[in-house]
């Protein structure tokens, strides 16, 4: 009797582990978790008469507000933990997975603790920090699951060093190419080569670099250049140059702009995160102080 | 086909010697090995890397081995290159532009370049680090902003700050949970007049400073015997309060929540009293209160305070389920009065009062803030029928004197026997007429009003609303007690209820003596008064609408000021 061939179960194990990513981590293990978190809440919430009203202030919500603060202090403590990669049941893949769907979670915990009631104060100060948190972290998470292959296309096997190097390459050929040039022309060129990939600041990178390039202005002058202009040789070379330069350049600066959204969200979600727990002390410190 | 390999070194001194070497051939090699075409000693490279091909004006080249090489920049095993647009190739160190010489040869000029050109700098090129302020430092400096203006701030200016010299906490406003009640909202702003102590919750004392005459519920002692029994979860709640300071239970801060929103503070909910009065008679059995725990389910039947003895001061409260009868003092009847078709309506009418009989508010004259009723005064409420006129002088009428049974004595011993009747000055018409065929006296026998004793008769006209008596030989009526407020630990507001008609709550117009108290029941109520939470109460009434904790003779909390339409 012949059974049917089967991957042994290390195999299998290894599949499972090479194509989970730490949002499907362990079938969705922590969004599970998360989401049963959110419906005792909601539930609590709902279904416990609280006096005067549901806010803070009640039993209710001191009970709520331990929880979302304990959260907090253990969702920012990811920026510790990351520092170290481990595998196993407290993998730092499981670590991130539960990191991401019980910060959601806490948008459910921290409205509920709040009773809906806003004011222009601390507490509504940390409570805006921490959806600032959270909305830039589900940023992360999109741009993290959405862009990496849109880098890899872009990149075509390409390492950032070897970017840099086909464009000094291209610079070089160019250099010795509009040598025979006359003035007008070489300083066209000597113009575009000024133009490097890494200028611009954060805007400029995430709109994916300026238009009307030192480059592309060089190329359109070639292109108006007069028909016995054209014929010569070396300028054809030089625009086809400047061609392969521009296509390069653009190229780069969509590799930056791919890397920017993928690094932008956490030049606001970590100050956002130190921020908040600075309000959510004076919170806390507050609420005991004028007890 | 002709390949021209020119190699590029550069002296001491920065000199650049040019060295061209022409190879005719379709097909170079080079690598490592001297026998290569092109010999480049590089470790990096395999003995024979790769081999370059010219063939139909495209120079192709070719990895050899496994290892690979770069073309313009990028890592390739195979290309080819247009000599006319030129291309750059690298293999290991050595760096060869291809292009096209003057005289169509293929010009490779090999240079060798100087490892690490800044690396870091390239790698970092491309990430945000170099572009934005550092995450540390905007995060430190920010949580340092929030710590130093929302922390610091209010807790040294609170420490620091003079007692004694009113001064104020600055910073402190963004500790707020929330806008003060109406009353409270003068001490917006003011937060160590309640929080008095740093990490000391709100005692009483702070309360008392202002509400200095705020009356107990009851005595301590009973209070505490009182309060309900508390479950595991309450039992525990306390634990955890007491653990953090909070005084209780019966503190001030256990009923009034503040910080809960501007407008007026809301009424505790009846759970605060039910906890107590649902079942007091089982922890203070000598109570006279029965237990009340929701209007519409547990609540004792209504007990009026009322004379019950004709003509004493003293009221005794009576519930209304023994159906007990006000001792007034009066003989007079309300369905009399109200009856659309009998005499009083007939002379209603006849006084230019409309036809249908006497209404409720002929008599019956609410207090300016329409809570109550005004006690009747019979100058204003009665006398515009039961007229005490017994003599006229002129154009003067005399009248006895209401109220005052000795003047009435004394005057009607001296009043004249009337021939005809002054009750009404008007004449009658035609035949009738004083002096006509058919003139007749309209007096009683006795005349006018006739005598003491008539008077003060059950027929006479004192005893048309008083009720006579004789006591120590003389002639009197029994004093008449008017109740203007039946329930004086609960609040009842006509105003309120001034959609109703009287008749839906009392029942004058089936009354027929002055004895019937017509006060409505709590079944009576409760046609449309129910608890709190009951689903078809058309009013749902919690206890704080009717009572008030406190004990103040004014409305109690739960009453809306003013109705909203």
């Amino acid at each position: 009797m012949a059974s049917a061939p089967r991957p042994s179960r290390q195999t299998a194990r290894q599949l499972t582990a090479d194509h989970e990513g730490f949002l499907r981590h362990r079938n969705f293990r922590w969004l599970k978790h998360a989401g049963a978190l959110c419906v005792v809440a909601i539930l609590a919430y709902t279904l416990i008469d609280v006096s005067p009203r549901p806010n803070g202030g009640t039993w209710l919500g001191y009970t709520l507000g331990t929880v979302g603060l304990v959260l907090i202090v253990w969702l920012s403590l990811l920026g510790v933990r990351k520092r170290t990669m481990t595998r196993g049941a407290w993998s730092l893949k499981a670590w991130t997975s539960a990191h991401v769907y019980l910060g959601l979670a806490l948008i459910v915990i921290a409205t509920l603790h709040t009773g809906f009631e806003f004011g222009w104060n601390v507490h509504t100060l940390g409570y805006a920090l921490m959806l600032l948190v959270i909305a830039s972290g589900l940023f992360g998470v999109v741009v993290y699951s959405v862009l990496p292959a849109a880098l890899s296309n872009n990149r075509e096997q390409m390492t950032q060093p070897q970017m840099v190097e086909a464009l000094s390459a291209v610079d070089r050929q160019l250099q010795s190419a509009a040598q025979p040039l006359d003035p007008h022309w070489a300083g066209q060129v000597l113009a575009a080569l000024g133009e490097g990939a890494f200028a611009g600041g954060l805007w400029s990178r995430l709109a994916g670099g300026k238009h009307g390039s030192a480059t592309q202005q060089a190329i359109a002058a070639f292109d108006l250049a007069s028909t016995e202009e054209a014929a010569d040789p070396a300028l054809v070379r030089v625009e086809a140059l400047l061609q392969r330069r521009a296509a390069q350049l653009a190229r780069m600066r969509r590799h930056m702009r791919l890397k920017a959204l993928l690094e932008v969200w956490l030049y606001v979600h970590v100050p956002a995160t130190f921020a908040l727990i600075a309000a959510l002390t004076a919170h806390v410190i507050s609420v005991f102080y004028y007890w | 086909m002709i390949f021209r390999l020119r190699t590029v070194e550069t002296t001491a001194q920065g000199r650049e010697i040019v060295r061209d070497r022409d190879v005719t051939a379709e097909r170079i090699t080079l690598g490592r090995s001297a026998d290569n075409t092109l010999h480049l000693p590089d470790l990096a490279l395999d003995p024979y890397h790769a081999a370059i091909t010219a063939s139909g004006g495209r120079i192709a080249i070719e990895a050899l081995g496994s290892p690979d090489f770069t073309l313009d920049g990028r890592q390739v095993s195979e290309g080819t290159i247009d000599p006319q647009a030129g291309g750059e190739l690298r293999f290991g160190s050595y760096r060869i532009a291809v292009s096209e010489a003057e005289d169509a040869a293929v010009l490779l000029t090999i240079g060798q370049i100087a490892e690490a050109s800044g690396t870091s700098e390239e790698k970092s090129g491309f990430s945000l680090a170099g572009r934005m302020p550092g995450k540390r430092a905007m995060s430190w400096l920010l949580a340092l902003a929030i710590l130093a203006a929302f922390l610091v701030l209010p807790i040294v200016s609170q420490m620091a700050r003079d007692p004694a010299a009113k001064q104020g906490v600055l910073g402190d406003a963004a500790w707020s949970s929330g806008p003060l009640s109406q009353a409270h909202h003068q001490l917006e702003g003011k937060c160590e007049a309640c929080h008095v102590k740093p990490f000391e919750a709100v005692r009483d004392t702070a309360c008392l400073t202002c509400h200095k005459d705020v009356h107990e519920h009851a005595a301590p002692t009973r209070l505490a015997n009182a309060r309900g029994p508390d479950g595991l979860g309450d039992r525990l709640q306390w634990q955890i309060a007491h653990l953090f300071g909070k005084p209780g239970p019966g503190a001030c801060s256990d009923c009034h929540s503040e910080h809960q929103g501007a407008g007026r503070m809301p009424p505790p909910q009846q759970a605060f009293c039910a906890d107590c009065h649902g079942s007091l008679k089982d922890r203070l059995p000598d109570t006279a209160l029965g237990n009340a725990a929701d209007f519409g389910k547990v609540h004792p039947e209504f007990r009026p305070a009322l004379a019950l003895t004709a003509g004493s001061d003293r009221l005794t409260r009576v519930s209304l389920a023994e159906h007990p009868r006000e001792a007034n003092g009066l003989t007079f009847t309300h369905d009399q009065h109200l009856d659309p078709r009998g005499g009083v309506a007939q002379m209603a009418l006849r006084l230019g009062m409309g036809s249908g009989g006497l209404g409720c508010a002929a008599c019956h004259h609410p207090t300016a803030d329409g809570v109550r009723f005004l006690p009747i005064d019979m100058e204003r409420d009665c006398e515009g029928c039961h007229s005490l006129a017994y003599d006229k002088v002129g154009g003067t009428f005399r009248r006895l004197k209401h109220g005052d049974t000795d003047q009435m004595i004394a005057d009607l011993s001296v009043a004249p026997r009337a021939s005809s009747p002054i009750v009404t000055g008007r004449r009658r018409p035609g035949d009738y007429a004083n002096g006509g065929t058919y003139f007749a006296r309209f007096t009683p026998p006795g005349g006018g009003i006739g005598s003491v004793a008539q008077a003060l008769s059950r027929d006479g006209i004192c005893g048309e609303c008083h009720t006579p008596r004789l006591a120590g030989g003389r002639f009197s009526v029994v004093p008449v007690t008017q109740t203007t407020r039946y329930f004086n630990h609960g609040w009842f507001n006509h105003a309120a209820h001034k959609e109703e008609k009287c008749t839906s709550c009392h029942a004058a117009d089936r009354s027929n003596l002055a004895t019937d108290l017509l006060l409505p029941d709590l079944k009576s109520c409760r046609s449309c008064h129910l608890g709190e939470e009951a689903p078809r109460a058309k009013v749902p009434s919690t206890c704080a609408m009717c009572h008030d904790y406190h004990l103040k003779p004014l409305a109690p909390r739960g009453v809306e000021p003013r109705r909203k339409r």
